[in-house]
């Protein structure tokens, strides 16, 4: 049996006469990093915000380890870590009286003083004011208060924004250490190389509404080859019409074929006319993606 | 949730230094100069413009009241204005009140360790200004006619206190109501200038004795025997009760609010 550690059924939010989210149903498994991907107020941090008991979903249920999000928050929140996108410190403290606060407030004991190696791994300086740090440093302020409690379930929105390229691979490397350990990362973020980097599985929303979950090493096994065949006369496009073939684009001597199966029967196909030239390049992750959050992936990657 | 309330106060140790020494401007002004200004002071007693102000100037013990029994929780009130709206919609605009509410802690208990901390925060201020108060009586206790004591100035002085409590709670709970802190303030600060001048003024003007019940300065007893016998106990009585209903109304809002979202009540359910 899955250990499930997220569910959402039909999660509906919504602010007034604003859409948040619209019937999420979601399904994050232990040990798994998740990805949350899609464009700005798609509802990645409304989704997370329901979650943390935030504010109460307007229809549908949300459970964290089979508990209620909303009747059980406090003993779930008891296990989660978490670092908000819109992070917000108190400027006034130094970052280490910040982080003894935190531990203080978790009545943590597991965290016993774990937020010192993290603030050496990410090179940050605890014995000065929040107010004086520069936004990558509060943002690693942030990544340590989120996984200074050894949580078991992080939830973190956009943890790399901000930082520089090794802190960035820092966290990527908490991330991993996390999953090792069989701990749970729900992720939301919109750099793609670090979703290929660290998720397992992503999830993809768009406008409110969840349109894929996918695994990653699907959507590479699946990646779509781009051909473009440039014929000596009128492309005879009916030849190409195949199963996992799409049609892009018809010129007056080319066509354009997007082709995730049946590759050796297009180029069969083509074999038979009389083909001047074909041209090749791969669908990468970014246009998949992008596909995606455009609303133009035409049923061709589900 | 002694966790949270010892960290809350921890954040207003400088509020209360810098408050608390603020307000000592009034007993270190206002009693230091009386002996030189007392003679003066017993001419103005029945000028009407200091009665519609609540001041009555004809004594010592009249003077105190006039100053430091309505001036100080006027003051102070601001104090709490600013407190009882920042410490929920203020948190919650700048973002850090979300830290707070994802950690483990019932929000009954982030409420109450607020309110906590504004009380005693609010009590302590007063107390360092009733001490100085004190100090100050003592030190011009030899060059006036009075039979006043350091004592009863003390007493006299804290007495203010429960009306800064009320309007503190009654600010906490407008934030957790109104959907701005911006709105929760003016509001909060509209409560405080109408029943601070709608009070005194409901004295000497038939047209506002009707609504004088719904004055918050109506149950602060400015005149000199709140110092020589001190505050009337039900008068005490309904300011804590108005305090802890605006507390009570408070969490209830507070429990049900959409954090981050900034909805009036009504919005907070909608489809």
């Amino acid at each position: 049996m899955k250990n499930i550690v997220i569910e959402t059924q039909d999660l509906t939010v919504y602010y007034g006469k604003f859409r948040g989210i619209l019937d999420v149903n979601l399904v994050v498994e232990k040990g798994e990093v998740f990805g949350f991907l899609g464009p700005n107020g798609a509802g990645k941090t409304t989704t997370q915000r329901v979650l943390l008991d935030v504010f109460p979903p307007t229809r549908g249920k949300a459970t964290v380890f089979g508990k209620d999000c909303q009747r059980e928050g406090v003993a779930i929140r008891k296990h989660i870590g978490y670092l908000p996108g819109e992070l917000a410190l108190y400027a006034n403290m130094r970052a280490r009286d910040f982080f003894e606060m935190f531990e203080y407030l978790r009545k943590d004991k597991k965290s016993n003083g774990y937020w010192r190696e993290l603030a050496e791994r990410l090179d940050l300086d605890t014995s000065r004011k929040i107010s004086q740090f520069s936004r990558g440093n509060k943002q690693k302020v942030g990544v340590v208060a989120a996984f200074m409690n050894r949580a078991d379930l992080l939830i973190l929105d956009e943890p790399t924004g901000g930082l520089d390229p090794l802190v960035q691979k820092a966290v990527l490397e908490l991330v991993r250490e996390t999953k090792a350990e069989g701990r749970t990362v729900f992720f939301s973020s919109h750099i793609l190389s670090e979703v290929q980097a660290v998720c397992d599985r992503v999830g993809i929303i768009r406008d409110g509404q969840l349109v894929a979950t996918r695994r990653v090493e699907d959507i590479f096994a699946q990646r779509m080859n781009r051909l473009t065949l440039i014929f000596e006369g009128s492309p005879p496009s009916e030849a190409f019409q195949m199963k996992g073939v799409t049609e892009l684009r018809q010129g007056k001597r080319s066509l354009t074929l997007e082709v995730k199966e049946n590759l050796p029967a297009v180029l069969a196909a083509a074999a038979q006319h009389q083909v001047m030239d074909i041209e090749t390049h791969n669908v990468s992750l970014e246009e998949i993606f992008l596909a995606y959050y455009t609303g133009d992936e035409g049923g061709s990657y589900d | 949730m002694i966790r949270l309330l010892v960290q809350e106060l921890k954040f207003r140790r400088g509020a209360i230094l810098g408050w608390g020494l603020g307000l000592c401007f009034f007993p270190l002004m206002y009693i230091g100069i009386y002996p030189s200004v007392a003679e003066e002071m017993a001419g103005l007693a029945d000028l009407e413009i200091y009665q519609a102000m609540g001041m009555n100037l004809g004594t010592f013990a009249d003077w105190v009241a006039s100053i430091l029994v309505i001036f100080l929780p006027l003051v102070a009130a601001i104090y709490a204005i600013i407190n009882g709206t920042g410490t929920l919609a203020g948190e919650e605009e700048d973002g850090r009140l979300e830290m707070l509410v994802t950690l483990p802690l019932p929000r009954w208990q982030i409420l109450t360790a607020k309110a906590l901390a504004f009380s005693i925060s609010s009590a302590v201020i007063y107390l360092i200004v009733s001490l100085v108060s004190w100090g100050v009586f003592k030190a011009i206790k030899d060059q006036i006619e009075t039979s006043l004591t350091g004592q009863d100035l003390f007493l006299g002085v804290m007495a203010g206190w429960p009306l800064v409590f009320a309007m503190g709670m009654l600010a906490m709970f407008l934030a957790a109501f109104c959907s701005r802190r911006r709105i929760a303030s003016m509001i909060a600060a509209a409560i405080l200038v109408v029943s601070y001048f709608g009070s005194n003024l409901a004295g000497s003007t038939p047209v506002l004795e009707p609504f004088e019940p719904f004055f918050l300065f109506t149950y602060l007893d400015s005149s000199g025997s709140a110092i020589t016998t001190g505050q009337a106990a039900e008068d005490v009585l309904v300011l804590l009760g108005i305090g802890l209903v605006s507390f009570i109304l408070a969490v209830i809002f507070f429990q049900r609010r959409k954090l981050t979202v900034g909805a009036w009540p009504w919005q907070r359910g909608q489809n």
